[in-house]
């Protein structure tokens, strides 16, 4: 076939996989939704990702790009084939200490960035809780986030140019060092565009300093109603703290029963949170924190007295979805977000639907700027069950959608959530987002088929005729 | 040459009519606000100029979402003024004047506090915009953290209306800490006794660091300093002048940005960012050092001019990707008929 054999003709044929079950391991990233790919590509460098980007054009072939594959919403899935464009090999790591900035391949472990840029005393902010395996490629499409994005924002904050291959495999850097580049700002609309303008080789990126002093406290609460009202309180009191993560008691009780932390199972809901700053600054902050938690009924309050500690806190949170194999084989995790002034009664409602249709629903989220992560734990083999707990979906975004939410808070749109698109934005919105999409990928090559519902692009504009009596 | 109709909708819909029909009929329109940043670029004379000083009204203040959906017209100050009775702020620049939020949000000019709260940009969670042919398009979401579909809400910062007349915006408030204090340093490297300072800034006078906190904390992190301490946070105005500029460099040249400055030049230089604000008397100078900006990777960009001096590009070298910047105004603005000119490249 033409496309495999121009691919190995620029890559060489050890860079190109076309054998069946290589194609099937690289059919779908971590959502539930499977594609089939012509060829798997492994280009070496930014030339030949532009190299890949001419053939797929030419040929009329699909590319999507993938990093570790570790996304939920089947942003990396090859659901209409074509060439899965891997980035993994683009792995150098140039750090600026001077400047507080490092240039990254698309390839690298969000982890590594933040271990390579330690000895300079810096990190990486966003955290998502896969960061052992993400990529900052897949972290720049889909602007992803994390526990410590409560204070710092999510990658669009700390993503200050980016090296992109873009339709007809011209290469292009948006941004700089320098702070609010000029012109329009191409480098925050590629942030997040999840593989569909053009595909990230390489992005300049800020790094922050590590703060001397850390104090991370775990809170135990009769219910998730006065863990949620302290958060609220937290936040207005003028702490915004590094991060404020929720878990109720079932996921507690699940991550216990295999990390053996100390963490109180019998709280009906687990507040961690963490504050930063100078040695002194965090034990008055961590001081705050705990008297607004007892003053909400706190059954506990524990503050980690050492690094260790402190890991073996965060590990317990950071690991929740791996506790769920003890439970059932599958999961379906969801990301939505809401106001956080609407969380409680989010919760309770969340808590309605799965009580009703007999699903086994945890919750780990962060609670701090309203992102929820509702986990229903099923066996997929069971095909009642498997539309049960879909729908069962569908039901808790459109509940976060009537309390003033979102339909994503951090995992991106893809494929899941595209068809859902129509029930948060106007036909005249996402056509608007569909015309961006024309200008970048006039040929329709970039991951098609994922972020905008098909028909996007028909919103039947009149010009606005002007109505009797209006100015003119 | 006849002066521009001026024109002050009320609501979004008479708005989207008048731009229905700048579009069908080739009208150009300015859109303004303040009046603040109008010296940005070389815009065109327009036929029509839209004042925002109708579209003010707070849509939705939640103060324990930290979160404001405002008209672009309301005033910087009014806002900050009325945000500060529940200890909040937008963090949009200090000493504003006359800028109205939609005037910051187009021009992205930023807060002095951006080093440790993130400049305009990223303060942005939903905007609404009527685009140049009368559509009236929302973006983003309400809530703090949001990645349902393209990003669309920040790419108006800093766009100078070119996509559309932003007619409400939703901004991520922050809450002020109950401490804060004003730390006079004898240098910027000083500052590095303090691992994430919420800004440092010098000016002719001298270089300041700025601290919040708890109580604790303030007070024991300005003992370590020899210099004199004030408590609050005294925030400078920006440098005034004929001809206002913005140097923008990667944040280890802001020292030698400083040093380049001729004597007759005002400026305040934010450390640990690297934007010096200044301004001179003439543009004496001033192409040496764009010279060395652009060759660090940086800009030098004229905030402000006298009126007819426009012997040199405002902006500089044309940014990369002007081909595609032009045809996602297309997108927006077909007809091309709105704030022609502010942007780089003749856009």
């Amino acid at each position: 076939m033409d496309v495999i054999r121009r691919l190995r003709a620029a890559l060489g044929d050890h860079n190109v996989m076309v054998e069946p079950l290589e194609l099937h391991l690289y059919s779908k990233d971590a959502s539930l939704m499977r594609g089939k790919p012509t060829a798997v590509a492994f280009p070496q460098d930014t030339e030949q990702v532009a190299e890949v980007v001419r053939i797929a054009e030419q040929t009329g072939t699909p590319i999507v790009a993938r990093g570790a594959g570790t996304g939920l919403a089947a942003g990396a899935s090859p659901t209409e084939g074509g060439i899965v464009v891997v980035t993994t090999a683009i792995q150098d790591i140039d750090i600026d200490p001077d400047n507080r900035t490092a240039w990254v391949g698309a390839g690298v472990i969000n982890l590594d960035l933040s271990h390579a840029a330690a000895p300079h005393g810096l990190y990486f902010a966003p955290d998502p809780s896969s960061q052992q395996a993400c990529t900052i490629g897949g972290n720049v499409a889909n602007n992803s986030g994390g526990p410590h994005c409560l204070a710092e924002g999510n990658t669009t904050s700390h993503v200050l140019a980016v090296e992109v291959v873009l339709a007809g495999g011209e290469v292009a850097v948006f941004g700089s060092a320098a702070p609010d580049p000029i012109g329009l700002d191409l480098r925050g609309l590629v942030v997040g565009s999840e593989g569909t303008l053009g595909i990230v080789t390489r992005a300049l990126v800020r790094l922050l300093p590590v703060e001397p002093g850390i104090r991370t406290l775990l809170m135990g609460f009769p219910d998730v109603i006065a863990a949620s009202a302290t958060v609220s309180q937290v936040i207005a009191s003028g702490l915004v703290p590094a991060a404020l993560e929720m878990m109720d008691q079932r996921m507690t009780m699940a991550v216990e029963n295999w990390l053996h932390a100390g963490l109180p199972v019998e709280a009906g809901a687990v507040l961690l949170a963490e504050v930063t700053g100078e040695e002194e600054g965090v034990e008055s902050q961590a001081e705050v924190i705990a008297s607004i938690a007892r003053a909400n009924g706190a059954t506990s309050v524990e503050i980690a007295q050492d690094p260790e500690h402190r890991a073996l806190l965060w590990k317990g949170r950071k690991s929740a979805f791996g506790a769920i194999a003890q439970l059932a084989p599958d999961y379906y995790l969801h990301d939505a977000v809401v106001p956080r002034t609407r969380l409680v009664e989010t919760m309770r409602e969340i808590y309605a639907i799965a009580d009703r249709d007999d699903l086994v629903m945890l919750n780990v989220f962060h609670a701090g700027d309203g992102n929820l992560h509702p986990l229903i734990a099923f066996d997929a083999s069971d095909p009642v069950t498997y539309e049960k707990v879909r729908k069962a979906g569908d039901e808790i975004v459109s509940l976060c959608l009537r309390n003033g939410g979102a339909l994503s808070g951090e995992h991106g749109i893809g494929l899941e959530k595209r068809e859902l698109m129509g029930s948060y934005f106007e036909p005249v919105d996402l056509d608007a987002q569909a015309r961006l999409k024309e200008v970048f990928d006039p040929g329709g090559i970039f991951n098609p088929a994922k972020v905008l519902p098909q028909g996007s692009r028909c919103f039947d504009f009149a010009g606005g005729r002007p109505p009797e009596g209006t100015w003119v | 040459m006849r002066a521009p109709e001026v024109v002050t909708p009320v609501g979004v819909e008479e708005l989207a009519v008048l731009l229905g029909r700048a579009t069908r009929e080739g009208l150009s329109v300015r859109v303004v606000g303040g009046g603040t940043h109008s010296g940005y670029g070389s815009p065109e004379e327009p036929d029509i100029v839209v004042s925002t000083a109708k579209l003010a009204a707070v849509d939705s203040w939640e103060p324990d979402d930290l979160t404001l959906v405002v008209g672009p017209g309301a005033r910087v100050a009014d806002m900050e003024a009325m945000l500060s009775e529940r200890g909040q702020s937008m963090v949009l620049p200090e000493h504003p004047g006359d800028a109205t939020i939609g005037g910051v949000v187009a021009a992205g000019v930023s807060s002095l506090r951006r080093g440790r709260l993130y400049p305009t940009r990223d303060r942005v969670l939903e905007t609404v915009v009527v685009t140049g042919d009368g559509r009236v398009v929302r973006s983003g979401g309400r809530v703090v953290k949001n990645v349902t579909g393209y990003d669309l809400s920040r790419f108006h910062v800093g766009a100078f209306g070119s996509l559309g007349v932003i007619v409400s915006v939703c901004l991520k408030l922050w809450p002020a800490p109950p401490a804060s204090a004003t730390v006079t340093l004898s240098d910027p490297g000083e500052a590095n006794l303090v691992a994430r300072p919420l800004a440092v800034l010098q000016d002719r006078e001298g270089t300041r660091l700025y601290l919040s906190g708890t109580d604790a904390e303030v007070e024991a992190l300005t003992s370590r300093f020899a210099g004199s301490v004030a408590p609050g946070l005294d925030w400078p105005e920006d440098p005034d002048g004929p001809w206002r500029w913005s140097l923008r460099v990667p944040p280890a040249f802001t020292s030698e940005a400083v040093d380049r400055l001729p004597e007759s030049w005002d400026y305040v230089a934010l450390h640990g960012v690297g934007e010096v604000r200044a301004a001179s008397p003439d543009d004496e100078g001033a192409m040496a050092i764009r010279e060395w900006a652009e060759s660090r990777g940086g800009r030098l960009v004229v905030v402000d001019r006298p009126e007819g001096q426009a012997s040199f590009d405002p902006w500089g070298r044309p940014p990369p990707g002007l081909d595609l910047q032009r045809k996602l105004i297309e997108a927006f603005d077909p007809a091309r008929v709105l704030n022609r000119g502010f942007l780089p490249g003749g856009l």
